[in-house]
């Protein structure tokens, strides 16, 4: 395929993904090395408010923005450097808190709570979806055909399911005296409260996650069972291999692309854990990278936003991203190169 | 696996089965929890005593309620609905519909499926049923609890099927733009074994890894202002980005890009490159062949792709809800700013009834799709 | 001619439905964005009465409002704010004084609904809310417990009704991590009679004070339901209806749902009563909700949005919709529902004091809480960590140098 005819394939998919992905990403990496902020002018207002019976007026010094003729904002952008980086990582303060008080000490600065936990997260959740994933479709392959339909099909209900709702609903089923907490109490006898300890929540975020995403995970490898080589089972059979051996030598080389491709789609999500935290409501206990650049991004009352810190905090994400995909991604190249 | 060699033992089964049984439990559990909930009175709804919540004692209390008659018939009707789908409907299409126009085909038969289901199910079923019941006794006394006004409250006081409407509109487009561009890139990818090719699938996994939410930040102000950036270009009718649901199902497809080449590219390398290049040895240019000897064999990959951009684009919730104005929004966002604004346990439950509401097209598109989904897959949709 | 004819369907459809009530026929195309509480939309619903008006209710309003009011047009022509998110439109200079029109469409409104910033009015207020006490009135009559003032005498209230077992958790709060949490610390600060910056927008809270307030909240945890950190204001009405606390801190828009029938089980036993004293003030920050209007606007367009709004806020809205909020319009009929609020305000309680470094103040304070009472900190370190996040927040937005 020449380039002329390989461009016009691939041009539209391209031109999207740089006008809509890539653009932004160059802005946001320059917002991360700059800042951008109003001049302000001190000045004293009165202001009038409701009270009872009568009005309450204030006077009171406060920061009003210089405005151009044109009634718009003057703004100022000045050349920062690392400083937005360093003021999400706070490497001073933390290091002065490891040297104190050890690593716990750590978890007072949001950016290494939030880390530790996506990490966590990330890293407990992969195994479990692989497991349970592989498991799942191992039992549907065993299934007898009458059943395999609704079984795929009630299968696949948590992961098709609107994330907003589903968060919503395991909110429903264990917040307060939700029914499952009821359930739980009553099978440990005491008063149980899930949302009151960071651990529970956390198990709860997990469980979730799981329970979402290994749907996935099995529909794909059951996808994958189907085209597992049976003469290649049955010579093991013949060579005298267990259950257990033919699972091991036959069965997971060929789904190793598989579980890569899933490793690499649950790293990527599960590294941006986010809705579970608003979900869930758990910043009191629990934060996440992606919450902690939400955070820095969403407007307070007043309209102040932290796009520098938020950009700064969604680049290192990135990078992080990255550092855990490069093993998987090593191999892609691999194969990359050995398939031309 | 039918040989012999390969037959599991008896415990073995067992277990297995158990423990498939207790997975579909736990994969439908929630669901069917919301379910429940939606059609019981507030103080039924939030009970803290399951069986409350199941048998809605004060729901049954105020008048609303079904028998053991309505509940077989009603069961009896889902049935059917379920038969004619997985069963029937295939076999019409294959016999009915022409060979290019499958999937018109389908569309209108799951419509009329749907319809059909919704008008037997609300309105003849209930009609029937209030002649029937008082004539059958005890079978025909109300046992548990049920109402549906929090469904009637939704879609025809809070004026739901607007935001249906919304949905439908974002996500066909999101489907379709996103499938034709995504299509022509993956044949493009997959048959370039070039360097570039390889760089852009790379980068475009890096884009894949990059937190949403600063993405969309980044476009409100721009999709604001753009009459005024715009009308240089395009003059006086410069529109206004924000609000629009075009804009809103391009920002959604080139979000979901990297993930839909990725797959359809590993689908396309699953189709021997012979097929293509005899094509082109008969004269055919690249586009050619595309047309005519891959298009009708990619529809397995397609459709599965299909069914995860749509997923994508009816599920989404940070783009819709920042880049849509009220009159425009699709059901995620409406359902959210429902929950985030109801103060009185009537008004949460029937958000709830929303939310079930939202996940029932979902559950027609899988009961549907599902054998489409495995054989996508199967036929190579991921490779890594 | 398709446009003629869609036209004509819209309006023959509105015909049936619309002008109900309102006075006149709105010809002028409007549209509004507001957050989406009741108050809202009890207003809303009756200036779409107008015609030719919509309406977004919408979570993000906050997020959309400086940019859509920047827009030339603006996309929105009347916006609902309350005292901090005025202060972004205010700033960028994006809402016009309201002065003109006051005088020729708004003579009938009281002086205590306008908004004035050195002068000039740039809203106009429908409702004010604040957070009060509400009790149990049957339970501390049962244990002859004095309604309570103080929080001191609150958590002996909460002390006695534990002890005699009448309800396992007597205190509700809406602590929920955030914004929610961060209000609850203002009200306890304001009521210490603190400040909250010094010169140059520096932060002051880590003091005795600050310490104070950051006490009190963890005394009354101790009563609470050990799930405070996502309580929000409708769990906290929840706990009230099914009888599960005695005594909160709630606001005032919330007080209906107690004697709702349909949801309550405590229909008429629960009594409105004044926020409980700080040493100097209630523990409790006056909130108003108002209108405001678009300067990127023709002024035919500003005439016309302004109109809409005042049949929206008339005498006969407030009168469909009493019980929905403390009304500040004409018509209000104060029922003992409202009691709590009018006497929280006439102990000289202060109003939320909205400005550009609050907004910064209200988020930090709102993430930084959370750390003390679950114990990872102590209370100076909590406030020094608050004040540090401040700082950090503030210089990157240029309010501190």
């Amino acid at each position: 395929m020449n380039f002329k005819t390989f461009a016009a394939f691939v041009g539209p998919s391209v031109f999207m993904m740089l006008l809509f992905i890539a653009f932004p990403l160059a802005s946001v990496l320059k917002q991360s090395f700059y800042v951008t902020q109003p001049i302000y002018d001190t000045v004293e207002v009165e202001t009038c408010s409701p009270g009872f019976p009568d009005q309450i007026c204030v006077t009171e010094q406060k920061s009003v923005p210089q405005l151009d003729e044109d009634g718009k904002i003057v703004e100022i952008t000045t050349f920062v450097g690392l400083q937005s980086y360093r003021n999400v990582l706070e490497l001073e303060r933390a290091w002065n808190a490891v040297k104190t008080d050890g690593l716990m000490a750590l978890q007072s600065i949001d950016f290494w709570k939030a880390l530790r936990f996506t990490l966590t997260f990330t890293l407990i959740t992969l195994p479990l979806v692989l497991g349970f994933g592989l498991g799942i479709a191992l039992m549907i392959n065993n299934a007898s055909l009458a059943i395999k339909g609704p079984v795929i099909f009630i299968s696949l209900l948590p992961f098709i399911i609107t994330p907003v709702i589903g968060a919503l609903s395991i909110n429903w089923l264990f917040r307060g005296d939700g029914i499952l907490t009821a359930l739980i109490e009553w099978y440990l006898q005491r008063d149980v409260s899930m949302f009151a300890q960071a651990w529970t929540i956390e198990v709860l975020i997990m469980l979730y996650r799981v329970w979402h995403v290994a749907p996935f995970a099995a529909i794909v490898f059951y996808a994958g069972l189907q085209t597992v080589n049976s003469d290649a089972l049955e010579s093991a059979v013949i060579d005298g291999a267990s259950r257990w051996q033919r699972m091991k030598y036959v069965v997971i080389p060929h789904l190793t692309p598989l579980i890569i491709f899933i490793s690499m789609i649950h790293l990527m999500d599960a590294y941006r854990v986010f809705e579970e935290i608003v979900g869930f409501s758990s910043q009191g206990y629990v934060i996440s990278l992606q919450w902690l650049t939400y955070d820095f991004l969403v407007p307070d009352q007043a309209g102040n936003r932290s796009i520098s810190r938020a950009s700064a905090s969604a680049m290192l994400t990135m990078i992080g991203i990255a550092a855990l995909l490069v093993p998987l991604l090593r191999r892609t190249w691999q194969d990359h190169k050995g398939d031309h | 696996m039918s040989s012999r060699a390969l037959r599991q033992p008896l415990g073995l089964k067992l277990t297995s089965a158990s423990f498939l049984a207790l997975w579909c439990i736990v994969a439908a559990f929630p669901i069917f929890w919301i379910t429940v909930m939606s059609f019981k009175s507030p103080v039924d709804a939030f009970s803290s005593n399951a069986l409350n919540v199941v048998f809605g004692p004060h729901t049954r209390d105020t008048g609303h309620g079904i028998s053991i008659l309505d509940i077989l018939l009603g069961i009896a009707v889902i049935w059917i609905t379920a038969r004619i789908m997985t069963k029937t409907l295939p076999g019409m299409i294959a016999s009915y519909a022409p060979g290019g126009q499958k999937w018109a085909g389908w569309v209108i038969g799951v419509l009329v499926v749907a319809i059909g289901f919704l008008v037997t199910f609300f309105a003849i079923l209930p009609a029937i049923l209030d002649v029937l019941n008082p004539w059958f006794g005890p079978l025909g006394r109300d046992i548990i609890g049920l109402t549906t006004e929090h469904y009637k409250t939704v879609w025809v006081d809070r004026g739901f099927s607007n935001n249906f409407k919304n949905s439908m509109i974002v996500t066909t487009g999101v489907v379709t733009i996103s499938l034709t561009v995504g299509t022509l890139a993956g044949y493009g990818l997959a048959r370039s074994g070039s360097g570039l090719a390889f760089a852009i699938l790379i980068i475009a996994l890096v884009f894949r890894a990059l937190p949403h939410s600063v993405l969309v930040a980044g476009y409100l102000p721009v999709f604001i202002s753009s009459s005024e950036w715009l009308a240089p270009i395009l003059g006086e009718n410069a529109p206004t980005l924000y609000g629009k649901p075009f804009a809103v199902i391009a920002v959604l497809v080139a979000i979901n890009q990297p993930f839909t080449i990725w797959m359809l590219r590993s689908f396309f390398q699953s189709i021997p490159a012979e097929l293509d290049e005899a094509a082109r040895v008969d004269g055919c240019n690249h586009f050619q062949a595309f047309r005519r000897v891959i298009m009708p064999v990619m529809w397995p990959g397609v459709i599965t792709t299909g069914l995860f951009s749509f997923l994508l684009g009816y599920n989404d919730f940070l783009v819709t809800s920042l880049l849509l104005d009220a009159q425009n929004q699709t059901m995620v966002p409406a359902i959210a700013g429902m929950f985030s604004r109801e103060t009185t346990t009537t008004d949460q439950v029937v958000a709830v009834a929303a939310a079930v509401s939202i996940t029932a097209p979902l559950f027609f598109l899988v009961m549907v799709f599902q054998r489409q989904i495995v054989s996508g897959l199967t036929a190579g949709a991921v490779k890594g | 001619m398709f446009k003629k004819l869609a036209l004509a369907g819209a309006l023959s459809v509105m015909a049936t439905g619309a002008w109900a009530e309102c006075a006149y026929e709105n010809t002028t195309p409007l549209k509004s964005l507001s957050a989406g509480f009741e108050a809202w939309k009890a207003v809303t619903d009756a200036m779409a009465e107008c015609g030719n008006f919509q309406a977004s209710l919408d979570q993000d309003f906050r997020e959309k409002q400086p940019e859509a009011f920047a827009a030339k047009p603006a996309l929105y022509q009347i916006g609902g704010v309350a005292n901090s998110t005025m202060v972004p439109l205010l700033n960028a200079g994006t809402i016009r004084p309201l002065d003109d029109l006051v005088a020729k469409y708004g003579q009938h409104l009281k002086p205590n609904q306008l908004i004035k910033v050195d002068g000039k009015t740039y809203a106009i207020a429908m409702m004010v809310n604040l957070q009060h006490l509400m009790y149990r009135e049957d339970i501390l009559n049962d244990l002859g417990i004095a309604v309570p003032t103080t929080y001191a005498e609150m958590l002996d209230a909460a002390a006695k009704i534990k002890e005699a077992g009448v309800v396992e958790y007597p205190i509700g709060a809406t602590f929920k991590t955030g914004w929610n949490l961060g209000e609850e610390f203002i009200n306890n600060y304001l009521g210490e009679g603190g400040a909250f910056f010094a010169e140059g927008n520096m932060p002051n809270i880590n003091n005795e004070k600050g310490v104070a307030a950051l006490e009190v909240m963890k005394a009354l945890t101790e009563f609470m339901d050990p799930e405070y950190l996502v309580s929000d204001s409708t769990y906290v009405q929840q706990q009230f209806q099914q009888g599960k606390i005695a005594m909160a801190n709630l606001w005032a828009s919330r007080a209906a749902a107690m004697n709702d029938e349909a949801e309550s089980q405590v229909v008429g036993k629960v009594v409105m009563a004044a926020a409980p004293m700080g040493s100097e003030r209630p523990a409790s920050s006056l909130w108003w909700d108002g209108v405001v209007f678009a300067t990127n606007m023709t002024d035919e367009e500003a005439e016309a949005a302004f109109q809409v709004a005042m049949e929206g806020m008339d005498t006969e809205m407030v009168k469909a919709n009493n019980d929905a909020a403390v009304w500040l319009i004409d018509g209000f009929n104060a029922g003992p529902l409202a009691k709590g609020a009018y006497e929280t305000a006439q102990k000289g309680t202060a109003p939320y004091p909205g400005s550009g470094p609050m907004g910064i103040m209200h988020t930090v304070l709102g993430n930084g809480i959370s750390d003390y009472l679950n114990g990872a900190k102590d209370a100076a370190t909590t406030l020094a960590d608050i004040e540090a996040a401040y700082i950090t927040a503030a210089k990157e937005s240029g309010l501190v140098q």
